[in-house]
């Protein structure tokens, strides 16, 4: 579904991602870790389109993305929820939801409706709040809008950076029973997270960066591959 | 009791008329200028110009024959290509440079220049003074208004609503609000940025042409008109909270208020300076103004 050949990105003179190579496919939970500065961000980035490759090919679902514009890549069914939520400040929650129907610029008003009233449904604070301004909601309600929206477009393929930072417990409990559920609908999820023992629960594989390059890979489900991420990346 | 009164009917409401008719017209020409700098976080110095050119397309158009009420949509349509070329082609190309607020100003500085000097080649430096569309005058409690300038007062709210209405109130206006404050998350839910920019600056460019049309009876039309109001207009702009609908109408109401009453109980000749020094102090205690911005481009 995805596929990553040789990616270089730079920030100026800084060389970000190293030549990364990598092969998602449909239906995975793909976790990627490592240490502060890695360019863990930088690759979600580069993929979702805020950032423009310097060399390397990116390939989803069969169309070549690397040099396509942000709101193209939306449109091929590429979701991105970043790290510090970007929710819009003087737009209310419905109106933070309903701009995430342009992910999915074919679909008829009837299913649009469909859609919000299905995020609704699942996000019933979400659907108390819809007048309410994005921002004045608690970083938890935050987090979930962050997720709603991108949902709303149905993506296959989701983009997740670092979800659970700065949330209290019970409501990384709700997040991931999000993901699980997103997953169990056949939504294909590359994730970022720093709360390793919580994020390997729900992955299907991963890697371990450092310095912009892949220094592991392994499967969630092997004890070994585990072990040797933990100490490759724990602190 | 009944000098109080008289005082009030012949002297001061007069006054206040006249400054309400300066407030719209000023508020007409700055709504485009704080929409594209709200959104695109670009200093539009040849907004005057796009201004002009709207009277100036009124002119020509009249000419052959066609009536004014045509030309107040006709114009606003001609100018919407006119400003999504002039983004796309010129300020795109400098817009993501690091010194964007330096280049896009000198870049749209000399394009008003270009513009004025096209204008002077083309009608001369002359003023045409078009026919006023509305005769006669209207006296609403005792006070004598010239009806064209009641029109204007009317179609000058109208348009204000229109725009707030579309800006606060529309999915494209959450477009372009979304847009204005983080490009790379609104793109990432599909908004299209670059036209949604090259659509909000040709959204402005065919405001400042409907304030050419509308204000040309009362103006008239010549090369350099730009420059009379756009000083003001920057001011209200200011003044309201650079990017903020509301703030254009509060300030620009405001402004033009003092500028009537500083003209009235001082001098004329003060009442420009009273109002820029007012510009100059908001931006020494209070720089984002009285309402804030529509974003950050």
């Amino acid at each position: 579904m995805l596929e990553i050949r040789n990616l270089q990105t730079h920030y100026g003179h800084s060389h970000i991602i190293q030549g990364i190579d990598l092969s998602v496919g449909a239906g995975e939970v793909f976790g990627i870790f490592g240490r502060n500065g890695v360019g863990k961000t930088t690759l979600l980035k580069t993929i979702a389109g805020w950032v423009k490759p310097t060399d390397g090919v990116i390939t989803f679902d069969g169309h070549r993305i690397d040099s396509q514009a942000a709101h193209r890549i939306a449109q091929h069914g590429i979701g991105f929820v970043p790290e510090d939520r970007r929710i819009f400040p003087g737009l209310s929650v419905e109106e933070n939801l309903t701009l995430g129907y342009l992910q999915a610029p074919g679909r008829s008003r009837a299913d649009n409706r469909a859609a919000l009233a299905k995020v609704y449904e699942r996000f019933p604070r979400l659907a108390e709040r819809r007048r309410q301004f994005g921002t004045t909601l608690s970083g938890g309600e935050q987090q979930m809008l962050a997720m709603a929206r991108v949902m709303i477009g149905e993506p296959k393929l989701l983009l997740i950076d670092e979800p659970s930072e700065g949330l209290a417990p019970m409501i990384v409990a709700d997040l991931y029973a999000i993901i699980t559920s997103l997953r169990e609908a056949g939504c294909t999820i590359l994730l970022v997270e720093q709360n390793l023992g919580e994020a390997l629960k729900f992955c299907d594989r991963f890697i371990a960066m450092e310095r912009g390059c892949v220094v592991l890979s392994g499967n969630a489900a092997s004890q070994a591959d585990r072990d040797a991420l933990i100490a490759r990346v724990a602190v | 009791m009944s000098e109080a009164v008289q005082y009030f009917q012949f002297v001061l409401a007069p006054q206040m008329l006249i400054g309400l008719v300066l407030g719209v017209a000023v508020i007409l020409v700055a709504l485009g200028l704080t929409i594209i700098f709200g959104l695109l976080d670009v200093i539009n110095m040849s907004h005057g110009e796009f201004y002009a050119l709207g009277a100036f397309f009124a002119l020509a158009l009249a000419q052959i024959g066609l009536p004014f009420w045509l030309l107040l949509l006709l114009v606003p349509l001609l100018m919407l290509p006119v400003g999504y070329i002039v983004e796309r082609a010129l300020i795109q190309r400098v817009f993501h440079s690091g010194d964007r607020h330096v280049r896009t100003l000198l870049l749209t500085f000399g394009l008003g220049l270009v513009m004025e000097d096209s204008y002077r080649l083309v009608f001369g430096p002359n003023p045409y003074r078009p026919e006023t569309p509305i005769t006669g005058g209207v006296e609403i409690f005792d006070i004598f208004l010239p009806s064209y300038r009641l029109f204007l007062i009317i179609v000058g709210a109208a348009i204000i609503a229109a725009v707030a209405f579309i800006v606060y109130r529309t999915r494209l206006g959450a477009m372009v609000r979304a847009a204005a404050f983080d490009r790379d998350m609104a793109a990432s839910l599909g908004v299209p940025v670059q036209h949604v920019y090259a659509g909000a600056f040709a959204f402005g460019v065919a405001l400042a042409g409907l304030a050419g049309v509308l204000l040309a009876p009362i103006y008239s039309v010549f090369p350099t008109m730009g420059r009379d109001f756009i000083l003001m207009a920057f001011t209200v702009v200011i003044v309201g909270g650079m990017g903020s609908i509301a703030g254009v109408v509060v300030a620009g109401l405001l402004l033009s208020q003092i500028q009537a009453i500083v003209a009235l109980y001082i001098s004329p000749v003060w009442s420009d300076p009273v109002v820029f020094g007012i510009m100059v102090v908001m931006l020494m205690v209070r720089p984002q103004g009285l309402f804030g911005r529509l974003g950050h481009g």
